[in-house]
């Protein structure tokens, strides 16, 4: 992060890609590079650099001040709760935080559940599964895993499953029914709090640019 | 049985470390240059225990990052995860029967859990002042004038290397308990927590010109010498008496902060609150552009005492040291001598050249000038020297640097009146 420096942007790889280069373009920054050669993971154009990583890792580099500003999805923030700030919504990339459960038991864990028993959820968010229970007055062993949560529950591995869904169609592949909705999500844009501070006539420049390049919904 | 210790319990513990020359060096030296200032301001420096019963920290967030353990009688007790609430606690138990104002200061670390993987420390080196007793806003100025003068005095300058975010954290709560008062904790919360898309979409179930006004004021940054920050806020704001006063208090700030000529290092932040609920009013955080995270912190917290038994309004802050080594320019180090051997004529060549101030560290090996330069750059020495007849061979520490034949009065001129390294590079 530099004050004089260029203004250093974190996209991230992956579903919301797309979306967040849009809304880059949209406020007028020169995207078109990322597009070109996908394996790059640093470019640098007329006085932005942008660099390219996982999702995850967008609010690392921007609590860190590694990277000004970075775009990345409310359903990351909400379960690494970094100390950033959250500057807008894209309103695009929308997806849905649910809780599911196999078509042949959906029964028994919704029970399970009703009468306060422990059940076993996988998840690749440990911490907004838990809250959701907890929120509950619920008990849940929580499995983090990192993909394909879809697995755990075919195989014994666990009852249920907190995970994202866009259109579903994962889920009914693998006949999975759906029991709760525990959030919604969309991308935001968010900044490093010194940046935040120290350029906020860049950043807020940009927010500006962005919500007048931003179609809603 | 003879088993080995796994090696791994002989390492320091995660987020601890030693600190060893010349970083240590540095930071002793940043140390006591912040001594210096804050004494030059009339503050005192306390000591407190690292201990202390858990029930002396209220904030939830400093409560659960404290690491924890019981005394004999199974209290609970924790290692101080920062020195406000310590100092706040010193005040109402041993300073009742002075009259207020407290300034005291504090040069110590705390501790806080750190997970691993996120690079944090687990000790953190501080050095702060309180100022207990006094509601003036001319504390919190001179507080803030403080902590500019000390980045100042460590060399870095504004507004290229570093600003003091300044805050209010009762303007936007004093606005919020005027124009929609069922909704304001929840409006805190997501403040408190950076997020303005909360903020925004809070505000839509408001009436326009509050939703606005409660839209807008967390997003009002600007340099302080500019006046467009406080007059859009005041706009905003309209009538809510309590948020007239808050933002009466500011103004107020700024004019002692102009008086201390400090105003060209402060950026109004009406978003900004603190992080801690004990803030009750100015809130400030010290940035440099090339750290993330802030520098320095702190801000009025009337609250904190009555707790303690005593109503007294206070403020402060609290510098991260090592952060602020981070950003600090480098220095050249302090200069230092080896001396090499000699016997008793090199210790009297040692006492000599101590006498003329030359920082000497005498081997009383005779060692090959080869070893003596390796020694010396392991002890970041920037010369080498052998005792002779009338003086001493001296030689800047590096490899097959050439001895000089010098009397003890020049010698003490190269070493401490020139840097060497630049001069024979």
């Amino acid at each position: 992060m530099s004050v004089r420096g260029n203004l250093r942007v974190a996209v991230p790889k992956g579903v919301i890609f797309e979306d967040a280069l849009r809304a880059l373009e949209g406020a007028g920054l020169p995207v078109e590079v990322l597009r070109e050669d996908g394996r790059r993971l640093f470019y640098e154009a007329e006085g932005t650099e942008f660099i390219v990583c996982r999702p995850w890792d967008v609010p690392v580099y921007v609590e860190y001040g590694a990277a000004d500003i970075g775009i990345v999805g409310k359903d990351v923030l909400e379960e690494g709760e970094p100390n950033v700030v959250e500057l807008m919504d894209l309103g695009t990339g929308l997806v849905r935080m649910i809780l599911a459960a196999p078509a042949a038991r959906t029964e028994e864990v919704r029970q399970a559940i009703e009468h306060a028993e422990v059940v076993r959820v996988a998840t690749k968010f440990p911490r907004t599964a838990r809250r959701h229970f907890e929120g509950m007055g619920r008990q849940a062993e929580v499995i983090a895993l990192h993909g394909s949560i879809e697995l755990a529950p075919l195989v014994g591995l666990a009852e249920c499953i907190v995970d994202l869904t866009e259109t579903g169609t994962t889920l009914r592949e693998n006949n999975l029914i759906v029991l709760d909705e525990i959030s919604t999500s969309t991308a935001r844009l968010i900044a490093n709090r010194g940046a935040y501070r120290l350029r906020n006539q860049e950043v807020a420049a940009l927010v500006e640019a962005m919500k007048a390049g931003v179609p809603l919904g | 049985m003879n088993r080995q210790t796994p090696r791994r319990k002989f390492a320091t513990t995660p987020g601890t470390r030693d600190v060893l020359p010349p970083e240590s060096t540095r930071l002793l030296d940043v140390q006591a240059r912040i001594r210096e200032r804050f004494k030059l301001f009339g503050y005192g420096e306390v000591l407190t225990p690292a201990l202390e019963y858990s029930e002396v920290v209220e904030e939830p967030r400093l409560r659960d990052v404290s690491f924890k353990l019981f005394d004999p009688d199974n209290q609970m007790l924790l290692l101080r995860p920062e020195m406000t609430t310590p100092i706040a606690r010193l005040v109402a138990q041993r300073l009742r029967n002075f009259p207020p104002p407290f300034k005291l200061s504090y040069v110590l670390p705390v501790y806080r859990r750190a997970s691993v993987g996120r690079g944090q420390s687990a000790e953190l080196y501080q050095a702060g002042v309180e100022v207990v007793g006094s509601e003036s806003a001319q504390e919190d100025a001179t507080t803030i004038a403080l902590l500019v003068d000390v980045l100042n005095t460590l060399g870095l300058e504004t507004p290229d290397e570093f600003a003091v975010v300044l805050g209010q954290t009762a303007f936007y709560e004093a606005y919020l308990q005027h124009a929609a008062p069922k909704a304001a904790p929840a409006f805190l919360a997501a403040l408190a927590a950076k997020d303005l898309v909360r903020v925004d979409t809070l505000a839509a179930s408001l009436p326009g010109k509050v939703a606005a006004a409660v839209r807008e004021i967390p997003r009002l940054v600007g340099p302080a010498t500019d006046g467009a920050v406080l007059e859009e806020a005041a706009q905003l704001a309209g009538d809510a008496p309590s948020a007239v006063t808050a933002l009466e208090n500011l103004q107020e700030i700024l004019r002692h902060l102009d008086a201390h000529e400090s105003l060209g290092a402060v950026i109004l932040d009406l978003g900004l609150i603190g992080r801690h609920n004990y803030y009750t009013g100015a809130v400030f955080e010290a940035y440099s552009p090339k750290l993330g995270f802030t520098v320095a912190n702190g801000g009025r917290y009337d609250n904190l005492l009555k707790r303690f038994g005593q109503e007294l309004p206070a403020t402060g802050f609290a510098i991260y040291l090592e952060r602020l080594l981070s950003v600090l320019p480098e220095e050249d180090a302090s200069p230092l001598l080896v001396l090499v051997g000699g016997g008793v004529e090199g210790t009297k060549a040692a006492v000599a050249l101590r006498g003329a101030g030359v920082p000497t560290l005498h081997l009383s090996e005779d060692v090959e000038p080869e070893d003596a330069v390796r020694y010396a750059s392991s002890v970041d020495a920037c010369w080498v020297c052998y005792p002779t007849l009338d003086g001493v061979k001296l030689a800047p520490a590096e490899p097959k640097a050439g001895f000089e034949a010098l009397g003890i009065e020049t010698v003490a001129e190269r070493v401490l009146g020139e840097a060497p390294r630049e001069a024979y590079r």
